[in-house]
Formats: structure tokens, sequence, C-alpha cells
């Protein structure tokens, strides 16, 4: 019993310290992308666009893949309900408002988490460990700058982009199956869509995904900046890099879902 | 140009430097030695900023970089460059891409500029048409002629050394002293070089000093620690497993050791 509190209390503290970390990082990251955007030369060598393209372009695939079927299920399983009381007119509002409000932005942030921010960490990680992070600082070039900014900006532009489109194709899922095997017309399908989805659900979840994107690239990264050791400690910070990521990924879309519309 | 004064350093209850004095000369290849595990990495990040020392100083001329942080080190680091044990070239980039990360980053030179001091630093370590391979397509002994290329970049006042033959099959590690020698007889650079390479130290060095259990056990020139009667300082320039620097690291008694309860 005394064990399993000084191992509560040890992790508690270490959960302050990096949350401690966590903010200095964030503050240290934002100052230098302003430092970043008004350097015209070093915003070129920044590679911003190859960042976007890694972490959007690339993903697009799975996540669009996941989103599409991912209205399909919501349709099934919300006609399944409705069928009983005849209420399918409410189906395409019904997916719609969940998947632009909650679904879009939490499956597409844990996709880009288990793809992009692991890899995030893997690969500063093995940055760190091969002494890469020290011989930047030996060259007095500001590693955060470096490798922290520009995944920052590039995921910041393409997380929220990557969610629009997965909470349409997700819509378009829906859609294909409501009028295909429920009987739905399609103009009534997109009609009752529209009557029914407003702005703030579409900008809540561009909103949502906007946080999303700092929550990943700041643990992601973080969790890379602060191995020590070798290999084994690098897949150690690559696993706790996702969990701790999914995790602050699901309280704060709580946390936000409750204040828009709470 | 370097000096160190009462370098003291702590890993918890494990003391690695204990009262660290020496200096390095201005334009003087200055070899720091020992044994493995004896103290030299941490050193070596002390001396170029990237770890604090417990107490002691480390003046860079009058600026004692011990005091410094974050971007306070940045006028220093701008006039000193460091050869990693492992060459620590990024990966992502190019030979020519790391070579002129710290051009571009310090200097206002446009890009042709930039262009002809990466042939020159190449040049200079001999690998001139490797500006365009990636660091992974490169040989151990190639990584770190490009790793020197890189340190060189700015024209640095003081190079510092980990390790740099160790890994690399003779006549590499040839090169790499015959290069340090030639940085330091043709630009006058000062090199800084921690090692236990002894015999590449007796060849090029202008001043040994040996650290051992954590405190310099002798400095001088070549010919002075060979000259040396002391029976540990012997026993490390000629390599002999019998003398008074114990192969066994552990310092609880053995026999104690195995009395299990």
């Amino acid at each position: 019993m005394k064990n399993f509190a000084g191992y509560l209390g040890r992790a508690f503290i270490t959960f302050l310290q990096d949350l401690s970390s966590l903010y200095y990082l964030f503050r240290e990251t934002v100052l230098q992308s302003f430092v970043l955007i008004t350097d015209r030369k070093k915003l070129s060598q920044a590679r911003l666009l190859a960042q976007i393209d890694e972490i959007g372009t690339q993903s697009l695939p799975l996540v669009l893949a996941v989103a599409a079927l991912l209205g399909v299920a919501m349709t099934v399983l919300i006609s399944f309900q409705l069928k009983e009381v005849g209420g399918y007119n409410y189906i395409p509002g019904l997916v719609a408002v969940a998947i632009f409000r909650e679904m879009g932005p939490l499956i597409t942030a844990l996709i880009v988490a288990g793809r992009v921010g692991a890899a995030f960490t893997a690969r500063i990680g093995t940055m760190k460990v091969s002494e890469e992070i020290l011989a930047l600082e030996t060259m007095a070039i500001n590693p955060v700058r470096f490798l922290v900014v520009q995944r920052f900006i590039g995921l910041l532009f393409s997380l929220p982009a990557l969610t629009t489109l997965a909470s349409f194709t997700a819509v378009l899922g829906g859609f294909l199956f409501g009028s295909t095997r429920l009987g739905i017309r399609p103009d009534t399908y997109v009609r009752e869509t529209l009557d029914v989805l407003t702005f703030t659900d579409v900008y809540s979840g561009v909103i949502k995904a906007g946080v999303f994107a700092v929550i990943i690239v700041m643990v992601g990264c973080y969790r890379g900046l602060v191995v020590e050791g070798g290999a084994e400690e690098v897949g150690r910070a690559t696993m706790l890099s996702v969990v701790s990521s999914t995790l602050a990924i699901i309280v704060l879309d709580t946390v936000m879902t409750g204040a828009f519309y709470g | 140009m370097i000096r160190a004064h009462g370098i003291k350093k702590n890993y918890g209850v494990r003391t690695v430097l204990n009262g660290i004095d020496f200096v390095a000369e201005q334009k003087k290849i200055t070899y720091i030695l020992g044994s493995s595990g004896g103290g030299k990495s941490t050193l070596l990040k002390i001396l170029i900023g990237a770890l604090k020392p417990d107490d002691g100083q480390v003046f860079f001329r009058d600026m004692d970089i011990t005091k410094l942080r974050g971007t306070g080190l940045d006028p220093f680091r701008k006039k000193i460059g460091m050869l990693f044990q492992q060459g620590a070239l990024l990966n992502s980039l190019t030979v020519g891409e790391n070579i002129s990360l710290p051009i571009r980053e310090h200097t206002p030179l446009d890009d042709n500029i930039i262009k002809i001091m990466v042939k020159m630093k190449l040049e200079l370590v001999g690998l001139r048409d490797f500006e365009d391979l990636y660091p992974g397509q490169l040989s151990g002994g190639m990584q770190k002629r490009v790793a020197l290329a890189r340190a060189l970049a700015l024209d640095p006042e003081v190079v510092f050394f980990d390790e740099p033959t160790s890994g690399l099959d003779p006549i590499v590690s040839s090169v790499i002293t015959k290069l340090i020698s030639d940085l330091n007889r043709v630009l006058g650079i000062t090199c800084i070089v921690v090692t236990h390479a002894v015999e590449e130290a007796m060849k090029i060095a202008n001043k040994i000093v040996i650290l051992y259990k954590g405190m310099v056990l002798a400095e001088g020139t070549p010919a002075e620690i060979q000259g040396s009667s002391d029976p540990i300082v012997q026993q490390f320039i000629t390599g002999s497993p019998d003398g008074p620097i114990s192969f066994h690291a552990s310092s609880r008694d053995f026999r104690e050791d195995l009395l299990v309860e």
C-alpha cells in the first residue's frame, strides 16, 4: 500500500514536471514561429510545404478511408434504432451533426497522433540519442526552431484541413449508404443534412482540430526531445507519446464539446 | 585560450570529475587522454557548454562559459567547432546541406557564395564530389570527415574532437590524425582532442593531459609524458594489462560480493 502511494506520488510529480516542460516548449515554439515567419531566409529553409505534404497529403488516404467507413457505420447504427419508430428522415441530420461536431475531429486526430505524432517522437528521439540535437546546439542553432516549429506550423495547417475533408467524406459515406441501402431519396438526404447542420458545427470541428494539432506536435516533439539512452528508450518514448496524446485528445475533446454545446 | 579551473561533476553519488585544472593554449594541439569511462566525454561536454559542472569554471579567453545559458552561449559557440564521436550529421540533409547549415544560419551570404564555401570545406577533407549524398550513403570514416568539414564551416578558432579515430581502420585513423595536424599547422586552429588513442597523441600533440579517477594525473609535452616515472602514466601509455590501473571497475570487494545473505 505504501509502495502504491509512493508510486502514485512519483507519477503525479512526473506529470506536473511534464506539464511544466510542455508549457515552456509551447512558449518557445510560438516565439520561434514568429522568428521564422519574420525571417524570409529562414522561412525558405524550413521546408514548410514538405512538412504539410508529409503530414497532410500522406495521411489523406488513410484518414479518408476511415472517415468513409465511419460514416457508413454510423448510418447503419442510427438507422437500426430509428427504423423502430419510422424516423429515417432524421438520419442525415444526426449523422452530419455527430460527424462534424465530434467523430470527424476526434477520429482524424487519433489517426494523426498514431501516425504522425509517433513519427515525430521516433525521429527526434533518434536524433537525440545520436547527438544530432547536441550538434545543432553546438552550432548555435535553436533545436526548437529547427525541429519543432516547422512541424507545429505544418500540422496547424494540415489537421484542420484533414478534419474538414474527413467530415465531408464521412457524411458522403452516410449519404451513399442511406440513399442506396435505406431507400432515402438523395435530394431528401441532402436537404435534411443542410437543414440541420449549422456553421457552428463546422467551425467547432475546425477549432477542435487546431487544439488537437497543438497537442500532437507538443507531445510528440517533447517526448522525442527528452529521450535519454538508446534505441529501447526511443521505442518507449514513442509508445508514451501515442498514449499521452491519445488521452489528452480525448480529455480535451470532452471539455471542448462541453464548452461548445454544454 | 581555453582554461578549465577546478571542474567537478557528480552523477548521483558517483564522482566523475574531481577538480580538473588545465590550459589549452592558442594555436596548439592539446590531447586529453584517459581510460574509457574516465570522464573524458563529460569534460568535453562541459568545455563546449553543453553540461554545467557542479563546481569550477571554464574560460574561453576571459569569458566564463559556465555562467552562460541558452542564447548567451551563442557568441562562444560561433567561434568553436565540434567533431562528435559518431559524426552527428543530420541524416535528413545531404552532405552539402549539413555543411552549409551553420553558414546559412549565421551569415548573410548568398547561395552562390555558400556553395563555394561548402566545396572549399569538402576539399579540405578530400570529399569534394560527395556534396549531394546523404550521410547514410557514406562510410564511417567519410562521415567523420564530413562532420569535420561542418565543424570548420564558420572558420572556428577552436575545434573540439571527441574520440576522432575510434572505430576507424588504421588508414582512415591516420588520415583523420593528419587532418587535425594540418588544421593546426596550416590554419592555426586550436585543437582539443579527447581520446584514448595514445599513439596518435604522441605523434601530433603539443600538450597531453592524462585524466585518472576524475583528476589530472599528468600533463606535459609528449616527451615529458613518455619520460614520466609515474607507474600509472607508464601503464597507460604502454597499454600494459599489469600495473596499478585495475582491470576491475567494481569498488566492492569480490569476496564480500559473493557472500550472499
